[in-house]
């Protein structure tokens, strides 16, 4: 193992086993608190939600993220470079803050809904924010510069001869896309797509400012036991499903990325 | 030497490796001296937790050189972590009656010498560990530029009256106030709202559900939705949010009604083992003090639990009192919900996400 393995882990494990300790040590040492979670109603809609929402956000992110990634690698590399700076900027704004100007943009008298007032000459309100719609935005704007770095490296790696050779083929543009580009870029995809869709899965901030009451996930869950029943055994029962979640698609990943190399 | 080893059995070696393990936190929970210069108290942070230090943590300085220090968020994951850790740091907890209750309950708290207080002097009397220091009324605020008289609700009733007064609305996140809102505005009177009929104010709230725009979290969140048009009518948790729209910089000035409210009572505490429990009790002591009561809430524009401050307080303070005795209010029953509180906000949960 690697020192950074070694820091991780030391790092990482303690906290997890106390969690899981703590999972199990409700008023006996038992699965209880398991069995409880699994059965209630809260919990298999909130995990139903929290599906749902990372699925189509990361889904979202990856179609928009290509158009980003495929944009930047047919730039010169020093204005690659350049732009590259643009796609990682929401990197340097905290979550929280972001969740916020979201809200001041899409808000029912928001920067959008009065622009479209203007043009339209009418009072328009669409629904942008405090339900699905606001929370997609959110994710979306969070998982975009997360899926474009691995897109754009499996792009980079495609060996321009091959365009050469397709186009001297006489292959037009659209069937070089849809031949080369996208079935060679597909190891980034498949990798980014998993990672940012696991991470999704964790997310809490954005479905409790941007959200609205169908929109909370399992961490939201998570925090409110926690805080609010103040039932550790429950809230530290559903961090270890969502970390079983987390793990069932993570690990195939790194197995994946292992063989390749 | 060999047999000694071998004594050392798998149990009092996991039983040792655990209190090395723990030493930290122990050696770190002694630090404090008996009889230190200082307390810890948790603050709400904001505007709050600013007027207190001006009008109540500065002065108590001055007077007793006991210094306070304040850590972020009354939250009871926080003392609940640190009795289970045995690393007390928080001498005073401030949280809403049915918070403090309910953390009574799990034995979160030190029993008080009530004899300390002016038990005569407050209007509403303290249990045996938690102390009243202020009353708030939660109810109906609207922008009165948008919706003039007669436009808006303004009592429980007419705020679930989706006919009348269509439009957007917000909620609290939480069951307590809101389900007593419920039975209010279903007609149950305010006398016979205890124990709560759940089956009956979930039915009320199934009637509004389709007009919430927001079930919100905090009080700043629920006076910014009003002011910013997202929502129509809000509910705010304390009148005196919306007293500060009306004073310079407050933004959009608000308008609250006082015809109908839910009235609560913020308390403090002191937690089971801590560091500084003298300083604390004189601290909270303090907080009750007539004239100090009346500082904070001519600063702070909420009802002082010491009688003797109402007469101290400025005209324009007092227009923004609640009248304690209207019938058609309600106390919030701290002892009800530290029975109740997990159990219906699970179900309250479970409901907004139905």
């Amino acid at each position: 193992m690697s020192p950074a393995v070694l820091i991780a882990v030391a790092i990482v494990l303690p906290p997890l086993l106390r969690i899981i300790y703590t999972s199990v040590h409700g008023p006996a040492l038992s699965l209880t608190s398991y069995a409880e979670v699994v059965k209630s109603n809260l919990f298999r809609e909130t995990l139903r939600t929290t599906f749902i929402i990372a699925g189509s956000a990361s889904v979202l992110s990856l179609l928009l993220g290509f158009i980003v990634a495929l944009h930047l690698a047919r730039q010169p590399a020093q204005r690659r470079t350049a732009l590259m700076v643009l796609v990682l900027l929401p990197f340097w704004t905290s979550i929280l803050v972001k969740c916020f100007a979201f809200t001041i943009i899409l808000g029912r008298d928001g920067i959008i809904n009065s622009l479209l007032s203007w043009i339209f000459d009418t009072r328009i309100q669409l629904p942008l924010v405090l339900n699905r719609i606001g929370t997609l935005v959110g994710m979306t704007n969070y998982l975009i510069p997360l899926i474009v770095l691995p897109v754009l490296a499996s792009l980079l790696a495609i060996d321009s001869t091959i365009y050469r050779a397709a186009s001297i083929m006489g292959a037009k543009p659209a069937r070089i896309f849809w031949t080369v580009t996208v079935p060679m870029s597909l190891p980034g995809v498949f990798a980014g797509l998993l990672s940012i869709f696991v991470m999704s899965l964790g997310t809490f901030i954005i479905p409790a400012l941007l959200g609205g009451r169908r929109d909370q996930m399992l961490s939201n869950l998570v925090d409110f036991y926690n805080r609010q029943v103040l039932d550790w055994a429950k809230a530290s029962s559903i961090s270890i499903v969502l970390f079983g979640i987390a793990a069932a698609f993570i690990i195939p990943l790194i197995l994946w990325r292992r063989r390749k190399a | 030497m060999n047999n000694a080893v071998s004594k050392v059995s798998r149990r009092s070696f996991l039983g040792g490796a655990a209190s090395a393990l723990a030493a930290p936190m122990v050696i770190r929970a002694s630090r404090a001296a008996p009889n230190s210069n200082s307390l810890t108290f948790t603050g709400y942070g904001g505007s709050l937790q600013e007027i207190q230090i001006k009008t109540v943590m500065n002065p108590f300085t001055e007077e007793t050189g006991i210094k306070v220090n304040i850590i972020p968020a009354p939250d009871l994951a926080r003392v609940k972590a640190q009795l289970l850790t045995g690393n007390v740091e928080l001498d005073v907890f401030e949280g809403q009656s049915a918070l403090t209750a309910s953390g009574s309950k799990q034995g979160f708290w030190e029993k008080l010498d009530l004899s300390m207080f002016d038990l005569e002097d407050m209007a509403v009397k303290p249990t045996s560990d938690a102390v009243p220091y202020l009353l708030f009324a939660g109810g109906i605020a609207w922008d009165p530029k948008r919706f003039g008289p007669g436009k808006h609700p303004a009592n429980f009733s007419e705020y679930f009256d989706l006919v009348k007064f269509p439009g957007r609305r917000t909620f609290s996140n939480h069951p307590d106030a809101t389900l007593e809102m419920a039975l209010l505005a279903d007609g149950v009177s305010p006398k016979d709202i205890y124990p709560l009929d759940l089956d009956r104010a979930f039915k009320a709230l199934d009637r509004v559900k389709p007009s919430v725009a927001a079930w919100v979290n905090t009080t700043t969140q629920a006076v910014s939705l009003a002011q910013t048009g997202e929502v129509d009518f809000t509910y705010v948790a304390a009148s005196n949010r919306i007293k500060a729209t009306n004073e310079p910089g407050g933004g959009v000035p608000l308008a609250f009604s006082f015809e109908q409210n839910v009235l609560g009572s913020e308390t403090l505490t002191v937690l089971k083992g801590a560091p500084n429990k003298q300083n604390a009790i004189k601290f909270i002591a303090y907080f009750l003090r007539p004239d100090v009561q009346a500082r904070l809430m001519t600063a702070l524009g909420l009802v002082p639990i010491s009688k003797k401050a109402v007469p101290m307080l400025p005209a324009e303070t007092r227009k923004w009192q609640p009248d304690l005795k209207n019938p058609q209010s309600v106390f919030i029953d701290a002892a009800y919900w530290a029975d109740h509180l997990d159990a219906v906000s699970v179900r309250f949960k479970e409901w907004i996400l139905s």
